[in-house]
C-alpha cells in the first residue's frame, strides 16, 4: 500500500515537472525514472496494443488529390456506418421515447375567417363559410355588430369532424329547399350538403366525391346542374345537382383551348346562357390535353340516358399525366363560355390585362338583372364590377376600394338584387360587410357582421403544408 | 386554400400575432401549391416550389408584399412535373426537388429553362441533405413500397439504390410529409399524418431517427399525444439556436413550436 502511494506521488511529481514548463535535464531524468522510463534522447516504444478487428479489406492509402481525399472521406464514412450498423441491427428492441409535451407557442387565428357568403331569402339569413375554424355560421341577414361589441353571436353553427368540412371555400344555398352545399378546397375531396336547419357537429345528408382542389360552385336551377371549378388540372366539372357518392360529372370543360388557368370563381348567367370563370393564371398541361374526359365512364348500351354513372376512376387522375416542364404563368382573367360548353372549347370572351386591375380574382358573381359581373379581388383589396359583356383589356365600371370599406383580401361575395345589396367576406378580417349594390370608391359598409373584436390582428394561415425557419431574421416561414 | 401567401412570423409569435411580412399577389407567382419553403442564410434568399406551373421560385430573403421572384426555374428542360417540395444544400450549392417521377437536382443559382445537373430515379415526397455526412435522405408517403425513409449518398444518381432503408411496422410510419435533418447530430426528423382522429398508444406525428438507422426500427423519439394539441402534422423545421422544433399542422390550421433540446 505504501509503495503504491509512493509511486503515485512520484508520477504526480513527474507530471508536474513535465507540464510546468520549467524542466532541467536532471529533473527530467528524475521525472522519467519516476514514470518508469529511461530518457534516451529520441522517441521510444512504450506500449503495444492490438487494434480491434475490422470487417472488410483494409483501405489502401490514396494520394491527397481532390478525388483521393473524397475517396478517403468516403471510406472513413463507410467504416463508421458499418460499425454502427452492427449496433442498430438490433434496434427493434431499442426503446423509443414518447414526448407528449405542450408546445411553447402556437401561431393560429382563434377567430373565424370567412371565405364565402350566401343568402337564404326564405329565412332572411346569411350563411358565412368559415375556412379557418371549418364550419358554417348563420346570422340574421340584418345583423349589424355594434362598434363597441366584441362580436355578434351566430344563430346557428354547423361545424365539427362529422361535417367533413375542411378548407371550405365556397357555398351555395338552394333557393327552394334551403339545402346548403359546401365546397372543400383541400383534405376532403367532397361536396357535402346539409339541410336548412342543420346545427352542430352533424353528418351531411348527402355528399359526392370530387377530384382534388375544387373551388367555386354555381347551380343552374332550371336544369338542375351543378358546376364546379377545379384549380388543377384546370377544368369545370358539371354534375347533376342531386349527385351522390362516386357519381361521375355529366360534362367537363377542359383542354388547352379553354384558357382555363388555375380557375377559381364561377358564375352562371342562365338568362343569357353564359358561363363565367375567374382564373388566377397558373397552369401546366396534360398529355393528350385532357385529364378527366378520357376517364369519364361510358354509358352502357341500352341504359337510360338519365341514369347517373359511377366514376370509379376518380383517383386515377394522376399527375404523372402532366407534361414535364409545360408549366406557364399567365395574367389573371375572366373567361366566358356558352353555358353548356364542354370539352376543349375556346372562350367566347376573355377579360384580361392591366386595365382590369385583376389581382388574384377569387369568387365572382353575375348580376343577370343588371348585366354586371362582380369580382372579389383578393390582393387588390377591392371589388371590381365589369359589364357582363366586357371583353379584352378593359377597366371595371366600378371599383369598391379604400380604408373605409374595411376590405382586406376579399374572396367571397354575393349580390342581393332583391334588397339591392352587395355582401363581401374577406380573409383578412373576421367580418362580412354589406354595401349598397352600386357602392363604389372608398365607401363604408351599410352593415358589418363581425366575429372578432374590431382591433384583432389576423393571422391568415391556411393549410400550412410546410414550414421553414429564417435564422438570419429569426422568423418562422409559413406558406399557405 | 382561398388565399395563398408566404407569411413570416417572429419566432415568438403566438395566437393572433400578425406576421412581420407577407408575400402575396400576382407578381409573386405564388400559388396554393407550396408545401415547403427554405431560407438560405448565406445568400439570404427564399426558395419555394410551385406545383401547378412546375417551377422553383427564388426571392430575396426579405421579400415582402407583391414582390416578384429574382429567379424562376421553369421550362421543358427542367423536367419538373409537380414540384410540391424541395430542399437546398447551401454547402454544395444545390436545389434538390423530390418530384413525382424522380429527384431532380439543380444549381442553387439556377434560373430559367435549365436541365437538372443530376437526376435520381426514385419517387419521393420530401427530401433533405446532410452535407456533413454527405447524405441525401428521402421520405415516401406510401405507394407500392409503403412509407419509408431512404438514405442515399448525396450525389446518388440514376438507378442507384439507397444505402439504408427505414421501413416496416415497427417504424410507425403511416403517411410521411416533410423531412428535415440535424446534420451535426445525425438526426432525421419526419412529420406525418395519421389515419385515426383520436390518439392511440404509440401514435406520433413527428418521429426522429438516426442517419445510422436502417430496417424496421422505431424512431428514437416520438412527438405526439394529446398534450401537444396537434392534429395532423405536415411541415417540420428546426431552430438550432433555441433548440426548437417547429411543426405546421394542416388540420389544426396552426404552427406549433416545441422545445426539443434532445436532438440538438
Amino acid at each position: 500500500m505504501g509503495a503504491k502511494i509512493g509511486a503515485s506521488l512520484l508520477l504526480a511529481f513527474a507530471a508536474w515537472m513535465v507540464f510546468s514548463g520549467d524542466v532541467r535535464p536532471p529533473e527530467l531524468t528524475a521525472a522519467s525514472r519516476a514514470a518508469l522510463q529511461t530518457p534516451l534522447g529520441y522517441p521510444q516504444l512504450i506500449s503495444i496494443e492490438p487494434l480491434p478487428g475490422m470487417a472488410g479489406a483494409m483501405c489502401e492509402w490514396v494520394p491527397t488529390s481532390a478525388s483521393g481525399r473524397l475517396q478517403l472521406i468516403a471510406a472513413l464514412q463507410q467504416e463508421q456506418m458499418e460499425a454502427r450498423a452492427v449496433a442498430t441491427s438490433a434496434a427493434e428492441a431499442r426503446p423509443t421515447t414518447l414526448l407528449d409535451r405542450e408546445p411553447l407557442r402556437v401561431i393560429r387565428n382563434k377567430y373565424p375567417i370567412y371565405s364565402a357568403v350566401a343568402l337564404d331569402f326564405a329565412t332572411n339569413e346569411v350563411y358565412l363559410q368559415d375556412e379557418n375554424l371549418f364550419g358554417l355560421k348563420v346570422f340574421d341577414r340584418l345583423a349589424n355588430t355594434p362598434p363597441t361589441a366584441a362580436f355578434t353571436e351566430p344563430k346557428r353553427v354547423v361545424s365539427g369532424r362529422k361535417t367533413q368540412m375542411d378548407f371550405n371555400c365556397a357555398l351555395y344555398i338552394d333557393p327552394k329547399s334551403g339545402d346548403v352545399y359546401s365546397v372543400s378546397n383541400d383534405i376532403v375531396d367532397k361536396i357535402v350538403v346539409f339541410p336548412r336547419n342543420a346545427r352542430g357537429d352533424v353528418e351531411p345528408m348527402r355528399e359526392f366525391e370530387t377530384p382534388h382542389m375544387t373551388f367555386g360552385i354555381g347551380v343552374d336551377e332550371a336544369t338542375e346542374e351543378l358546376y364546379l371549378t377545379l384549380e388543377h388540372p384546370p377544368a369545370v366539372l358539371v354534375y347533376r345537382k342531386q349527385a351522390e357518392g362516386k357519381e361521375a360529372p355529366i360534362r367537363v370543360l377542359e383542354g388547352p383551348r379553354t384558357g382555363l388557368a388555375d380557375p377559381h370563381g364561377i358564375a352562371l348567367d342562365t338568362k343569357n346562357n353564359l358561363l363565367f370563370v375567374g382564373n388566377k393564371g397558373q397552369l401546366s398541361f396534360g398529355k393528350g390535353g385532357q385529364f378527366f374526359t378520357p376517364l369519364l365512364p361510358q354509358r352502357p348500351a341500352g341504359a337510360s340516358p338519365t341514369e347517373p354513372l359511377q366514376w370509379d376512376q376518380i383517383g386515377t387522375v394522376r399527375r404523372e399525366n402532366l407534361i414535364p416542364g409545360s408549366g406557364e404563368f399567365h395574367p389573371p382573367s375572366i373567361t366566358v363560355y356558352p353555358l353548356k360548353a364542354s370539352g376543349d372549347t375556346a372562350p367566347l370572351r376573355v377579360i384580361q390585362g392591366p386595365k382590369t386591375q385583376l389581382n388574384w380574382p377569387a369568387h365572382i358573381f353575375v348580376d343577370e338583372e343588371h348585366g354586371e359581373l362582380f369580382v372579389a379581388n383578393d390582393i387588390g383589396n377591392s371589388i371590381l364590377v365589369f359589364r357582363a359583356t366586357d371583353d379584352g383589356d378593359v377597366a371595371p365600371t366600378r371599383v369598391l376600394k379604400g380604408p373605409r370599406t374595411g376590405l382586406k383580401h376579399p374572396t367571397g361575395l354575393f349580390v342581393d338584387t332583391k334588397n339591392n345589396e352587395l355582401w363581401v367576406t374577406d380573409m383578412g378580417t373576421s367580418s362580412a360587410f354589406v354595401f349598397a349594390r352600386t357602392a363604389s370608391g372608398n365607401t363604408a359598409p351599410l352593415r358589418t357582421i363581425r366575429s372578432a373584436p374590431s382591433d384583432t390582428p389576423h393571422v391568415v394561415i391556411g393549410n400550412p403544408g410546410g414550414v421553414g425557419y429564417d435564422t438570419k431574421r429569426e422568423e418562422i416561414l409559413v406558406p399557405n | 386554400m382561398g388565399h395563398p401567401q408566404l407569411a413570416a412570423f417572429s419566432r415568438l409569435a403566438k395566437e393572433n400575432t400578425p406576421p412581420t411580412r407577407v408575400l402575396a399577389g400576382q407578381n409573386t407567382l405564388i400559388g396554393r401549391n407550396q408545401h415547403e419553403v427554405w431560407h438560405e442564410p448565406i445568400r439570404d434568399e427564399l426558395f419555394l416550389p410551385n406545383g401547378i406551373p412546375q417551377s422553383i421560385q427564388v426571392y430575396r430573403g426579405g421579400a415582402n408584399g407583391d414582390e416578384a421572384p429574382i429567379r424562376v426555374i421553369q421550362g421543358p428542360k427542367t423536367e419538373l412535373v409537380h414540384p410540391l417540395r424541395m430542399t437546398i444544400d447551401p454547402l454544395n450549392k444545390e436545389i434538390i426537388v423530390p418530384d413525382i417521377l424522380s429527384v431532380l437536382v439543380f444549381p442553387i443559382d439556377g434560373n430559367g429553362d435549365i436541365a437538372p445537373k443530376r437526376k435520381l430515379n426514385h419517387r419521393a415526397g420530401s427530401a433533405a441533405v446532410d452535407p456533413i455526412h454527405d447524405l441525401l435522405v428521402l421520405v415516401s408517403a406510401g405507394g407500392r413500397t409503403g412509407p419509408s425513409i431512404r438514405i442515399f449518398d448525396r450525389t446518388a444518381s440514376g438507378d442507384e439504390q439507397p444505402r439504408a432503408v427505414i421501413s416496416g411496422p415497427h417504424t410507425g410510419l403511416e403517411s410521411t410529409r416533410q423531412i428535415t435533418l440535424n446534420p451535426e447530430r445525425g438526426w432525421i426528423i419526419v412529420s406525418q399524418t395519421l389515419q385515426n382522429d383520436e390518439w392511440e398508444p404509440g401514435d406520433y406525428l413527428v418521429g426522429v431517427w438516426s442517419i445510422n438507422d436502417k430496417g424496421d426500427v422505431p424512431p428514437r423519439w416520438k412527438i405526439g399525444g394529446p398534450k401537444t394539441t396537434m392534429v395532423r402534422a405536415r411541415g417540420v423545421a428546426l431552430n438550432p439556436k433555441h433548440k426548437e422544433l417547429i411543426v405546421g399542422d394542416m388540420v389544426a390550421n396552426a404552427v406549433f413550436t416545441f422545445y426539443f433540446p434532445e436532438i440538438f
